[in-house]
């Protein structure tokens, strides 16, 4: 305990100024209104790794950063699929993942929708045809938005959730 | 046979607290039977504070006996052990001189260690039985020697005369008396850091046994306690108080730290009872304190607190141990890690055990959370005292029990969690069966004792404040109120626990209504538990408790020295192929280390040098006589 209050105090702030940062806040804005408007304030994510090369990881972990903060639009990842409505899936479904996903999705309370991020989750991207790989996510369960990259940008990701919220859901 | 005993034993326990409640109602009685003790005679005397002590061994032992009527294992052996244990305790809050006292200790000790030695095979008893005849022994002779100091400067043994002549006595012999009384009951309530013998001696007894030594026997070192700090040596010097507060807050959170990292059931249970001895001194410490600064309301409220807290840990500790007994003896074994799934199997018990954690984990509006309320009000009200010292030991009170608090409900939730819920750890555990009727009426009863005591507050606060009143020599505090309502005397807070039950009880219901009512679309699709989307479960995969107490090992490392050892076998042809693990990551005791382990090695040291005249040699021994004699030619 004492060991980090000491790191603490010696490391001091290690972080660099925020650059600005227009067309996030201008997409985050349109999402946060959708957000409020479809799901009473807060979109609860789930992200499900079904065997990305972590590259999408990186990039969706920076969303939550104090850059980007996606929960000031009213996104929220959260730590159980019971609680969640959207699964956002990464990576190209490999054989031991896929009855992991598949169980996933039907731990998700309905109504649900599920974003395949990345080439990968696509349609297996760089993997395709691996003897270790399913298929993209759609093979494994029914995908309702898919936002391509290799790894998407935390704005794409952005921007390919409002446009994913803004489809019919089933 | 058994039956008949432990039924005897039970409606003895029954008078015992009537007899104790007419006590505590005011009513006074002597008994004096000179020729049956030398020095002084056999005195027995009834009054409020041990007609309470005497209410509480009796209403703790009938459960208790039930509870050993349906035990198979416990039963037979040590049934005249018992009955003197329970009868000498009786005796004790009674006893009105020396030597009545001192002999019902006594017995009282030595019966508990007979049960302690119940399972004389196996070492860890023996050891344990061995801990505890030391460390009683040694409490007993502060005892002795404190009394006899206090006789020899007031004249009389008798109680009664030291409480008269207590205020004319030389301040230095009163201090000299305070510490070796304390020394002595504090010991054998397990204060810290003379606590070693209680973990070790509360789980080695039979479960009925454990319930009443955790449960009441330690309590009789409170007893004495508030008789030395509040009564017999009259109004003291503020240190007494503030060092029963401090020895309150370490005890308090060193034996929940303890109980944390722990994994035997039972002895988890025991460092909880240090905890909560600690608590119940910081009531009285507060007592004491504001007595002194002649804020007898405040003082009674300190006391009030004590005073239900003893009573409630009686009520949820003897529950927890009965529980933790029918586990043991369904399963085995003691260690937690081999439990877990009970609850499928002994649901009455697992119901009785989750009662009694809720209520040890000081959760309203269970009884644990009514006392644990007034020992913070008590504490908080030391800015009335104009004494920066003693309010900077009441502030470690106050941070003490509040970490207390936390870590006792992490403690709780790791041993009912582990214990009874998820799948089973072994075969026993699977195979465990529900206890036997006896043993679920003395729970049952617990239970609702522990109940009862955090809904109706309103009626027992009083009769502790009168009892209070009584020692404090005051007259009755205004603490009580209404059927509803407890209000604290000065109007500066109340509470109502039966409001609190109300409202928890809506809070579950009420949504349910609400979509009722409202008619929301109900739509249910039932699908297995979530369990990570693996695809087979097994126990080996569940959380263990080795694993739920790590973190405060971390956090806390400066206090537990935890010592890390990791042996891993490798496959012979590949360093990726690991055949076995091994780790182990046990903790230090302080106590051991720094104490106790110097202590006797500097007493070891002491016999060996004192070993050097014992050569065995007549002709050396000869010598010795010869230069006595010499010696007392000379001096004579
Ligand atoms: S899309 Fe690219 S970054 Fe994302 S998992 Fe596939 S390879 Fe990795």
């Amino acid at each position: 305990m004492f060991r980090q209050l000491r790191t603490a105090l010696r490391t001091g702030i290690a972080t660099e100024p925020v650059a600005a940062a227009g067309e996030i806040e201008r997409v985050g804005a349109r999402l946060a209104s959708e957000v409020a408007r479809l799901f009473g304030r807060s979109l609860a994510i789930r992200q499900v790794d079904a065997g990305s090369c972590n590259g999408c990881e990186l990039e969706i972990t920076g969303l939550t950063g104090p850059h980007y903060d996606l929960e000031r639009f009213g996104l929220r990842f959260v730590a159980s699929p019971r609680h969640a409505d959207c699964l956002l899936v990464t990576g190209p479904v490999t054989r031991n993942m896929a009855e992991a996903l598949r169980r996933t999705w039907q731990a998700t309370p309905d109504p649900k929708f599920v974003v395949a991020v990345g080439d990968c989750g696509r349609d297996g991207g760089l993997f395709r045809g691996s003897y270790a790989v399913v298929g993209g996510v759609a093979d494994v369960v029914p995908v309702d938005a898919v936002i391509p990259g290799c790894p998407p940008s935390p704005a794409a990701l952005l921007a390919g959730l409002l446009e994913a919220i803004g489809r019919p859901r089933r | 046979m058994n039956r008949l005993v432990y039924g005897v034993i039970a409606a003895m326990g029954i008078v015992a607290a009537g007899l104790g409640g007419y006590g505590m109602a005011g009513g006074a009685g002597t008994l004096r039977l000179a020729w049956l003790v030398p020095l002084g005679g056999l005195e027995l005397t009834l009054d409020p504070l041990g007609g309470l002590f005497l209410g509480l061994i009796g209403l703790a032992a009938a459960p208790a006996s039930v509870y050993g009527m349906g035990d198979p294992d416990g039963g037979g052996r040590g049934r005249l052990a018992y009955a003197v244990f329970v009868a000498s305790m009786c005796l004790v809050p009674l006893a009105a001189n020396t030597m009545t006292f001192l002999i019902a200790w006594e017995l009282m000790s030595l019966a508990s260690y007979a049960l302690v030695l119940h399972d004389r095979e196996s070492e860890e008893s023996v050891r344990a039985g061995w801990i505890y005849a030391v460390m009683t022994h040694a409490g007993l002779a502060c005892l002795l020697a404190g009394m006899l100091l206090l006789g020899a400067e007031v004249g009389s043994q008798r109680f009664a005369d030291w409480r008269a002549a207590a205020p004319a006595l030389a301040p230095a012999t009163r201090d000299l008396a305070f510490v070796l009384l304390a020394l002595g009951f504090a010991g054998k309530a397990g204060v810290i850091p003379l606590h070693v013998w209680l973990p070790l001696a509360h789980p080695a007894a039979p479960s009925h046994v454990s319930a009443l030594m955790s449960g009441v026997m330690i309590k009789l070192g409170i007893y004495g306690l508030l008789r030395v700090s509040l009564d017999w040596l009259g109004v003291g010097p503020p240190w007494w108080g503030a060092t029963l507060l401090v020895a309150g807050a370490v005890s308090s959170v060193i034996g929940v730290l303890y109980a944390l990292v722990e994994h035997d059931l039972k002895r988890l249970l025991a460092f909880h009872s240090i905890e909560n001895i600690g608590i119940i001194l910081l009531g009285i410490g507060s007592a004491a304190l504001y007595r002194v600064a002649g804020l007898d309301a405040l003082a009674r409220l300190g006391l009030i607190a004590a005073l239900y807290h003893t009573v409630n840990h009686a009520a949820f500790k003897a529950l927890l141990f009965l529980g933790a007994g029918a586990v043991v003896h369904a399963t085995g074994t003691r260690n937690m890690e081999a439990m877990g799934g009970l609850i499928k199997r002994m649901p009455w018990t697992a119901g009785c055990f989750l009662v009694g954690s809720a209520a040890i984990a000081a959760l309203p509006p269970l009884n644990g959370f009514v006392s644990e309320w007034l020992t913070f009000l008590a504490l908080f009200q030391n800015t009335r005292l104009d004494a920066v010292g003693q309010n900077l030991v009441f502030t470690l009170g106050i941070a003490s029990l509040a970490l207390t608090g936390g870590l006792a409900m992490a403690c709780f939730v790791k041993a009912f969690g582990i214990t009874f819920l998820a799948l089973p750890r072994s075969d026993a555990a699977a195979g465990a069966h529900e206890a036997s009727p006896p043993m679920r009426l003395a729970m049952l009863t617990l239970a609702a004792a522990c109940v009862a005591l955090g809904l109706g507050p309103t009626l027992v606060v009083p009769v502790f404040g009168s009892v209070a009143a009584a020692i404090l020599k005051t007259p009755p505090s205004a603490t009580g109120g209404d059927w509803l309502t407890l209000r604290v005397a000065g109007e500066f807070a109340s509470l109502s626990t039966a409001a609190i039950a109300v409202a928890l009880a809506a809070s579950l219901l009420v949504p349910f209504a609400a979509f009722w009512i409202l008619g929301a679309a109900r739509r249910t699709r039932a699908y297995e538990t979530w369990g990570c989307g693996r695809i087979v479960q097994t126990a080996r995969m569940e959380y263990t408790a080795t694993a739920f107490a790590n973190p405060f090992k971390r956090v806390f490392d400066f206090f537990y020295r935890p010592s890390k050892r990791l042996d891993i076998e490798f496959h012979p042809e590949s360093r990726f192929f690991v055949e076995r693990i091994e780790y182990e990551n046990p903790t230090r005791s302080i106590f051991d280390d720094w104490l106790y382990r110097p202590a006797l090695e500097l007493l070891q040291a002491a016999a060996r040098a004192v070993g050097a005249l014992q050569s065995g040699s007549a002709n050396q021994y000869l010598a010795y006589i010869l230069v006595a004699l010499l010696l007392m030619l000379v001096l004579a």
